[in-house]
């Protein structure tokens, strides 16, 4: 009977999404995986502003059998650079989402919920320890490496050379890019650190 | 029912009319499961919901009961059910859920005229003060009835439990009054 709640509110929610004014400004989008209404895809634009910003991120989003009971299961599968979210695996780290749920909330007052994430990063409950640290001790590194992994994995318009150059480096020592990237950005772009760490 | 978002619709009224007759229907709907509410009841906040819907979501949340819409405190007896004209008795299709609260319905206040020893009007209370013995007689004599709270409506907890208090409450005073009669 649970699972009949679920499908049904889901599919009530996907029609209200569809016509909600955020659709219509490419703000957020939500599409079924396949017809079952337990997984679904979310996209959310990064807000303006932000160093998100003129990107687009994929969302997985999984309803459980208790929904709207129990919150969605949300993780980006978009990489990116964000206090609040595991550069890893893409886990997000908020509240409504865990124990601050609530069963009026829908899917699109939770995508709503993450692009705001994004605009307000909270680095004191932090979910990525190291992206944490950077936006705290050094804003002006945070900004770029946000920016240049918006650029890189959510077709973000900026493209930052001298960044590109020092991934390059690497990439030219047989690195894998996406391996580079992460380790020039957990050192804050520092080369040689970085070199250092992917060949102990 | 005013509805004061009737606005005079477009040309088509056919079409305006099929389109404000869904909005009068989203207006019912249950803040869980989105659909008409059945079994409607409202929380103190003013948030309408299935019954079944609320009570799965206060099960779900016993340590945090909260309003799904506004995160107000609420808890299953201070939920007010909605009566309309149309409501029918209907089964609940989903089962293992307790019945909906009942209405509360308290009696409107006894208008006393004379605001002291309120015998007669239907406001004599009886009480037992603790107290030095002599003086004890004071407190129940002498009455005022509008200070007390009004005695909890029928079929609630509460009025059990007033009943239960007031009956142990003179067995006390039984034994109290023979212990100084013996001492």
């Amino acid at each position: 009977m649970a699972t009949n709640i679920a499908a049904q509110r889901i599919k009530r929610e996907f029609k209200e999404v569809i016509k909600s004014e955020e659709v219509a400004q490419c703000s957020i989008k939500v599409e079924l995986v396949n017809d079952s209404c337990v997984e679904l895809k979310g996209e959310i634009a990064g807000p303006p502003d932000t160093p998100y910003e003129g990107g687009n991120f994929v969302l997985e989003i999984k309803i459980p059998e208790t929904y709207p009971f129990n919150p969605p299961k949300v993780r980006f599968t978009t990489k990116i650079w964000h206090p609040n979210i595991s550069s890893v695996t893409g886990a997000i780290c908020l509240d409504i989402l865990k124990d601050q749920w609530a069963a009026a909330m829908t899917l699109r007052t939770v995508l709503l919920s993450l692009q705001a994430l994004l605009s307000a990063a909270e680095p004191d409950d932090p979910q990525d320890a190291v992206v944490a640290k950077q936006y705290k001790e050094h804003p002006e590194m945070f900004r770029q490496t946000a920016k240049h992994w918006t650029s890189a994995y959510a077709g973000g318009p900026c493209k930052m050379p001298e960044l590109d150059e020092k991934i390059r480096r690497l990439t030219d020592m047989g690195v894998d890019e996406h391996n580079a990237r992460v380790a020039l950005s957990s050192y804050d772009w520092d080369l040689e650190r970085a070199t250092e760490q992917i060949f102990s | 029912m005013v509805l004061t978002e009737n606005q005079p619709g477009p040309s088509n009224p056919l079409g305006s009319n099929a389109e404000e007759k869904e909005k009068d229907d989203r207006l019912f709907e249950c803040n869980i499961c989105l659909d008409t509410a059945k079994d409607a009841v409202v929380s103190m906040c003013g948030h309408l919901f299935c019954w079944p819907c609320l009570h799965q979501w206060l099960e779900t949340r016993i340590t945090r009961q909260v309003c799904p819409v506004c995160k107000a405190a609420i808890s299953k007896e201070k939920v007010i059910p909605l009566y309309g004209r149309g409501t029918s008795k209907q089964e609940d299709p989903r089962n293992n859920v307790p019945p909906r609260p009942m209405g509360q319905r308290s009696e409107p206040e006894a208008n006393v005229g004379f605001p002291g020893f309120g015998f007669g009007d239907g406001g004599f209370h009886m009480s037992f003060g603790i107290g030095a013995f002599p003086f004890g007689f004071f407190t129940s004599t002498f009455n005022f009835p509008e200070t007390r709270p009004s005695p909890a409506p029928h079929g609630t907890p509460h009025l059990d439990d007033d009943t239960f208090l007031s009956k142990l409450f003179i067995w006390l005073a039984v034994a109290f009054i023979f212990w100084l009669l013996l001492a």
